[in-house]
């Protein structure tokens, strides 16, 4: 059974329909790729996802459960945990810091709420390790690390949460070639673990390299979806350009 | 570095902390008077008020806040506890209404400022003038002088043959301490200093932090104003007036960052002994005391400069990151 049901899911912004009827399933254990050009509604699908935006029509289904988010704090409870592309790391505060920050553990005297350090730090660490992500020191400050690094911190935090499905937005943005293999390494871990990874990117090498399955967006509509064995790049950056002969019959259709 | 390691200090604590001894020995070669006992203390006494609304302020910058208020803010509470002197309602209920003023006080500020989302040096600068007429009003144009003597009979007592003023300051030394550094009050406050926005996207209580630490300043200006009557028995309309000014420059020189993101406590009690030592010492060697504000004025700006120059500050104040 797909972990997230997505069905007819629509966004309209005043006259503006960002989204049109799209019919999605996220798997446990898959990383699925999310392709399509700039305006082709990636990010309003995600954001309806991390409950930062609510559908005009259609529903969501987690786990077979229909929900509905007013806030990404209700996504987050509902186990969807995403990793904004300017990270929302604070710099000045350590690795294991942040993994909690807003759910420290603590430890109650007199009603007052104490900070339980060494156990985050463990815990931390543990996840490091877990990850693979070459990070010795859960102590350390964020701001000494790397983008990759910084990334590997923002997935502990999702994975702290018991996130089901990760939303990394442009995960490799803005990293050099080395880290990027990292990162996209860190990404196949996590769909190893058993959670849903819904993959953001503009990268089709990037994609092609760790995406179970590939999903086009263009012009708010979902326009293809491949298994990744079953395709190649050039079928796929047709389908973005709007170039593949399916698109060009879709489109005449619609008009 | 292995006594900089127990002692946790930084570079920039430890070259305050050598500014000080500086700084006392060389008043102390130009003046036969300085390296008294008695001066010593009373540059002590002098320095009550300024650490404990320094300790409030470091708060605020830390959580990339400010309040320019302090000082009326702690007239208005020293009047409260006047009044309350004077009226023969006894030492311990005047004590206490210092703090209780002075949290009110926070509470009107923190509910400006947070409700209000206006820029809390905007917000401050305007309570600034309220609190300042409102000393006025209260005082009717007349300082509140020769006020009785039971809570200075308390407040300069000692325990353990440390001063009762001392062993406040420790303790609300310490009670910040432990909230910054082993509850989450500490990660959420430094959090907010780094970036509001960040801060809220995972899961932080922006407003909450941010109330709490004006209310927390608020009534630490309330606790000076107890002691400030105590000692003095007198509320003149000037009251507080350098106090701001005075509180952000020993912040600053302790290392806590203007911008917000990162703080120190020692570095707080360093600098205002710092601040208090220079004043008392230029007095002494004959500098007229009209020149305290200068210094303390040019001390900011300067230490605001070096940290710029040496890189310190992450982005200049004019370009801050949207909050």
């Amino acid at each position: 059974m797909a972990l997230v049901t997505a069905r007819n899911v629509t966004k309209r912004f005043g006259a503006l329909t960002a989204l049109q009827g799209v019919d999605l399933d996220i798997r446990k254990g898959e990383v699925l790729a999310l392709l399509g050009d700039n305006g082709a509604g990636k990010s309003t699908f995600i954001k309806i996802l991390a409950g930062a935006h609510s559908q005009s029509e259609g529903e969501l289904r987690i786990e077979g459960r229909p929900v509905s988010f007013s806030s990404p704090r209700d996504a987050a409870e509902a186990g969807v945990a995403t990793i904004y592309q300017e990270l929302a790391l604070s710099e000045n505060l350590s690795i294991a810091e942040n993994v909690f920050l807003g759910r420290e553990i603590t430890r109650r005297v007199l009603g007052v709420p104490f900070l339980r350090s060494r156990a985050m730090r463990e815990r931390v660490a543990e996840l490091l390790e877990e990850l693979d992500a070459h990070i010795s020191d859960p102590a350390a400050p964020v701001g000494s690390l790397s983008g990759g690094q910084r990334q590997a911190v923002a997935i502990c935090r999702a994975l702290n949460l018991n996130a089901k499905l990760v939303i990394m937005d442009e995960p490799t943005a803005a990293l050099a070639v080395a880290e990027t293999r990292k990162v996209l390494a860190l990404t196949r871990r996590l769909a190893e673990r058993g959670c849903a990874v819904l993959l953001i990117s503009h990268n089709i090498s990037d994609v092609f390299e760790v995406a179970d399955r590939i999903v086009v967006f263009r012009r708010g509509r979902k326009i293809a979806e491949r298994e990744r064995r079953a395709t190649d790049p050039e079928e796929i950056v047709s389908f973005i350009t709007g170039a593949h002969p399916d698109v060009r019959a879709l489109e005449q259709a619609n008009l | 570095m292995n006594l900089r390691r127990i002692l946790t200090l930084s570079s920039r604590e430890l070259t305050l902390a050598a500014a000080c001894l500086v700084a006392i020995i060389a008043f102390s070669m130009v003046s036969d008077h300085f390296g008294t006992a008695t001066n010593l203390t009373t540059i002590l006494r002098n320095s009550v008020e300024l650490l404990l609304i320094g300790l409030g302020m470091t708060l605020l910058l830390a959580m990339g806040g400010i309040d320019v208020s302090v000082g009326v803010a702690m007239g208005l509470a020293a009047i409260g506890v006047g009044k309350v002197l004077a009226a023969g309602f006894g030492a311990l209920a005047a004590a206490l209404v210092g703090p209780l003023v002075g949290a009110a006080l926070g509470i009107v500020t923190a509910s400006v400022v947070v409700l209000g989302r206006i820029p809390p040096i905007v917000a401050t600068l305007g309570l600034f003038g309220v609190f300042r007429t409102a000393i006025f009003l209260w005082l009717g144009g007349q300082w509140l002088s020769g006020l009785p003597t039971d809570l200075t009979a308390i407040v300069s007592s000692s325990f353990m043959g440390v001063p009762l003023m001392a062993w406040t300051i420790a303790a609300a030394y310490l009670v910040i301490w432990v909230a910054l550094r082993r509850t989450p009050f500490g990660p959420h406050l430094l959090a907010v200093g780094n970036s509001e926005t960040k801060a809220r996207l995972s899961g932080v209580s922006v407003r909450k932090v941010q109330f709490s630490a004006f209310v927390i300043n608020g009534a630490l200006c309330g606790l000076a104003a107890t002691f400030y009557v105590a000692t003095y028995r007198n509320v003149e309309m000037s009251i507080g007036s350098t106090l701001a000014l005075e509180a952000i420059a020993a912040v600053v020189l302790g290392g806590t960052s203007i911008l917000g993101g990162r703080c120190s406590l020692v570095g707080t009690v360093l600098g205002v002994l710092l601040i208090r030592i220079l004043q008392n010492g230029l007095l002494l060697v004959g500098v007229p005391s009209l020149w305290q504000t200068v210094v303390t004025g040019g001390l900011l700006i300067a230490v605001l400069c070096l940290d710029a120059l040496s890189g310190r500050m992450p982005v200049s104040i004019w370009r801050r990151r949207p909050a």
